[in-house]
């Protein structure tokens, strides 16, 4: 090349110059420009877009930055940046279901989105600004978003206590403890109670080994492949206890021998008086009789039994205890008797109550038992097993304690065995990669992994010893929710402070009342300060609603005040002094400081004002919608027959001002009445008595029966 | 010349195509059963089930703890106290009586009871009982759960939908 060329560009050069540099430029321009179409810039300005289609635009874009909008709360570890996107989250006027997502308002909770973030409840990676990558699991975030369908999992995290707005969570944790799952696992805010499957120290005095292995092989409630649930074949609400496990059959036999042999106490068998057998063992009207008498105690409230009417098979009755229909075929009837007698001898956490029974009674009522409760057919299917041989026993042995049955059932010489089953108190929390998928061909995900885990145990793990449960899609989400609530403890400390305990106040009198108390089980059904069952009204408060007397007689004699109630108050054959000293301690110690008796006097009530209260009644606020005087009015309240027998007019006064403040889930509405009405109304309501007359003649007998029985 | 337009229209088609490049967000799919808070089965098929939003749902809960006595022909606790009654309470699922009706009226007639709207005075008010916004999750239930289904006024700011 020439020396004076040198230094000068050719053309050719040039135009190599000119090229690159423009294809540097471009691709320079790529990055603002990608910058530009990223996803969350997009949704900023379609949110802008849509704005402005609105009519209230300037308050939707009232607090509108083209840039990244983020929560952060450090005390709870949340940076969400979910509202960049989900902008209209706090927009009251975007609540309509017309308005697109991500723009659609949060629909009206406790929480407000600014003080808690999203990702507290919802899941999800809160610092991401991509869609997936926000809401689905990646490799760095096994954490996806939690489908709608289980958010209530995420109140449980913090609420311990049951919520009302959560009415499937609350389902789902009183399915874990009603089916005993806290038996083998470990569960948070579940306790192991007492007492979960029976006691089987002495179960060898009360069944034989064929109805063992019966039960082993087919446990009474079945659930079938459609989350059908059938009692002996019967079709049921009822929830099944005893599951049924994968066994062979050499373990059947062995089981049902192990288990025919444990009779570490004798039975005592009870003698009934000759002189009632002698009387009754004859007369055809024995069975009737005992019918009658097991209809009159309200056996039924806590037994079922299978009614054919009109050709329909169902099951009646309540569900405390177990289905009685066949119970005849069942039991040994020397236990049978002493059962009745005593059930707290045989099983002392039993929610049995001790009754009060006349030989004639128990005589008739356990003669009805072994003759109509019965089924030919029950063993049919049951193999001759004769006498247990010691190998058979040894073997029996040694699977209750491999297959975990003393995690419920307790024997006296056995360990429990407790946490027989993986620690789930943290579950909820638990990432994809911790869990083990086998060769289930799911989705690798938490909620995945629970549902295939709670509808096939071995489908994820062939060595799984949990039983087989067929649950219907409600029950399986419940669980399922139940489940991912629990969490562990919260991470940090302002989440740790976050935690609604749950409110665990067991109520444990003493003394004569205490005794009283727990022979007839009363917080099996009603409720103490917060503690005990909810199938009958709460007691908390019973001193000041109901007069002394009223209380004796109903215990006496309880009457239903409900008329459309299937499930009555037993009748327990009460001594005069268990009733009294139960009326006593409810007049002294269940007391609501707002219905005070003293500042209202009886005396007071006028005539006038009890015709005003009678008019109120009736015309103006028409109670009987809801309750029932002198056979007219609504099934919905109680009946007030005899509201002035019954209620203390201080309650009264108190209830119609403000029915929430004594009772706080009551669903009688809260009114607006003036002091005048509401005097009223009191006067005119206790003016209505009725003494409590037995109804027909069979009930009289059998209360004179009741009222002999009581005194022997 | 023609050679430097050439590489520029070159240029600018490439970067017309970067736009392709970016990734479409997944169009998701929708089932309005699995999207739903919560579920409840229409009261004349019980075949057919209706998906329910957060809102609907917590009227659901109101709906069988206060009004299902007498707006439901079968209750938790067994018969209804409806049959009892004159005049006949409406069901709540009852479209041909209630879709007529306007949000605010259903919301005065449960806040402030029957006589209150020259309805019958069995009616109870819930004003003291229940929030407004308890009030507007059940008319919101209601709304969903309607034979023949509710359609809301065509008109801007309507509250609640049955959709």
């Amino acid at each position: 090349m020439p020396a004076e060329e040198m230094g000068k560009l050719t053309g050719r050069t040039r135009l190599i110059f000119a090229i690159s540099s423009v294809v540097f430029l471009g691709v320079l321009a790529i990055s603002p420009f990608k910058d530009f179409r990223r996803e969350w810039k997009q949704y900023k300005r379609s949110y802008r877009r849509f704005a402005q289609s609105r009519p209230d635009t300037k308050k939707l874009l009232a607090d509108y930055r083209p840039d990244i909008d983020q929560i952060w709360l450090p005390g709870m570890n949340v940076v969400d940046r979910c509202t960049t996107c989900h902008q209209g989250i706090t927009a009251a006027s975007l609540s309509d279901q017309a308005v697109p997502h991500p723009f659609r308002a949060h629909p009206p909770i406790p929480h407000n989105v600014r003080d808690w973030g999203c990702t507290v409840c919802h899941r999800g990676q809160g610092p991401a600004t991509e869609v997936s990558e926000a809401h689905e699991s990646t490799l760095a975030w096994e954490q996806p978003i939690l489908p709608t369908r289980f958010i209530q999992a995420s109140c449980g995290t913090c609420h311990y206590a049951d919520l009302p707005q959560t009415p499937q969570l609350t389902r789902g944790r009183q399915l874990l403890a009603e089916l005993n799952c806290q038996g083998c696992h470990r569960l948070q805010g579940i306790e192991r109670p007492v007492m979960l499957g029976p006691d089987l120290t002495n179960i060898g005095t009360k069944v034989s080994r064929e109805w063992i292995y019966k039960w082993l092989k087919e446990p009474r409630t079945i659930l079938d492949k459609d989350a059908n649930v059938t009692v002996n074949g019967y079709e049921t609400e009822e929830e099944p206890r005893m599951p049924k496990f994968r066994l062979t059959e050499t373990e059947l036999r062995a089981l049902a021998a192990y288990l025919s042999v444990q009779r570490t106490e004798a039975l005592a068998p009870y003698k009934i008086d000759a002189r009632v057998v002698a009387a009754w063992s004859k007369n055809p009207e024995l069975i009737p009789q005992g019918e009658l008498r097991f209809r009159q105690m309200f056996c039924s409230t806590c037994h079922s039994l299978a009614v054919t009417r009109a050709g329909e098979t169902k099951m009646i009755g309540g569900d405390i205890g177990p289905e009685l229909t066949k119970v005849g075929s069942k039991v040994n009837p020397d236990w049978l008797i002493a059962w009745l007698r005593d059930p707290h001898g045989y099983l002392p956490h039993t929610r049995m109550p001790r009754y009060g029974w006349s030989d004639e009674d128990l005589y008739k009522v356990t003669q009805y038992i072994t003759t109509k409760l019965t089924d030919s057919d029950l063993l049919a299917n049951v193999p001759q097993l004769g006498q247990a041989t010691e190998q058979e026993i040894q073997l029996g042995h040694r699977l209750f304690l491999e297959k975990g049955c003393a995690s419920c059932h307790s024997i006296e010489g056995l360990n429990p065995q407790k946490d027989f089953g993986p620690d789930l108190s943290a579950l909820g929390g638990k990432n994809a990669s911790e869990l083990e998928f086998g060769a289930a061909k799911i989705p690798h995900n938490l909620v995945s992994y629970i549902q295939a885990k709670l509808q096939d145990p071995v489908s994820v793990n062939p060595a799984a010893r949990m039983p087989q449960y067929n649950w219907n899609q409600g029950d399986l989400d419940a669980i399922t929710t139940a489940l991912l609530s629990m969490k562990g403890a919260p991470p940090t400390s302002a989440l740790q402070n976050l935690v609604v305990p749950r409110k665990e106040v067991a109520f444990r009198p003493t003394g004569a009342f205490a005794e009283v108390y727990e022979r007839y089980k009363c917080y099996t059904c009603h409720k103490f300060n917060g503690y005990g069952g909810d199938l009958a009204p709460d007691l908390t408060y019973e001193g000041s609603r109901a007069n002394r007397q009223w209380i004796v007689d109903f215990l006496k004699n309880p009457q239903t005040l409900r008329p459309t109630l299937i499930l009555r108050m037993p009748q327990f054959n009460m001594s005069d002094k268990d009733a009294a000293t139960l009326a006593d301690y409810m007049t002294m110690v269940f007391q609501h400081p707002a219905a005070n008796p003293t500042t209202i006097d009886s005396r007071q009530f006028t005539p006038a004002m009890a015709a005003l209260g009678k008019q109120l009644y009736e015309v103006k606020y028409q109670c009987q919608a809801c309750h029932t005087i002198g056979g007219t009015g609504g099934y919905v309240g109680p009946n007030l027959n005899n509201a002035g027998g019954w209620l203390t007019p201080a309650w009264v006064e108190a209830w119609l001002r403000n029915p929430q403040a004594l009772v706080p889930d009551t669903i009688e509405p809260r009114r607006n009445f003036t002091d005048d009405e509401v005097r009223a109304l009191t006067a005119y309501l206790m003016t209505l008595r009725q003494s409590i007359k037995p109804q027909s003649t069979a009930s009289a007998a059998a209360s004179h029966t009741a009222t002999h029985g009581a005194g022997q | 010349m023609r050679l430097r337009i050439w590489i520029s229209a070159l240029l600018l088609l490439t970067l017309a195509g970067f736009p392709g490049c970016r990734k479409h967000a997944e169009v998701a799919k929708s089932d309005p059963l699995l999207a739903a808070y919560d579920t409840e089965a229409d009261w004349t098929d019980a075949q057919r089930i209706i998906p329910l939003s957060y809102q609907q749902a917590q009227g659901k809960r109101i709906f069988y703890q206060q009004c299902v006595w007498c707006h439901a022909d079968a209750t938790p606790a067994g018969p209804s106290n409806r049959s009892n009654l004159t005049p006949v309470p409406p069901l709540l699922n009852d479209g041909a009586a209630l879709n007529a009706e306007s949000d605010e009226f259903m919301q005065n007639i449960v806040t402030l009871g029957g006589s209150a709207m020259g309805k019958s005075p069995m009616m109870p008010p819930y004003g003291k009982t229940l929030s407004a916004e308890e009030v507007h999750s059940v008319i919101a239930f209601a709304r969903a759960i309607a034979q023949p289904q509710y359609q809301p006024p065509a008109r801007a700011g309507s509250q609640y939908s049955a959709k």
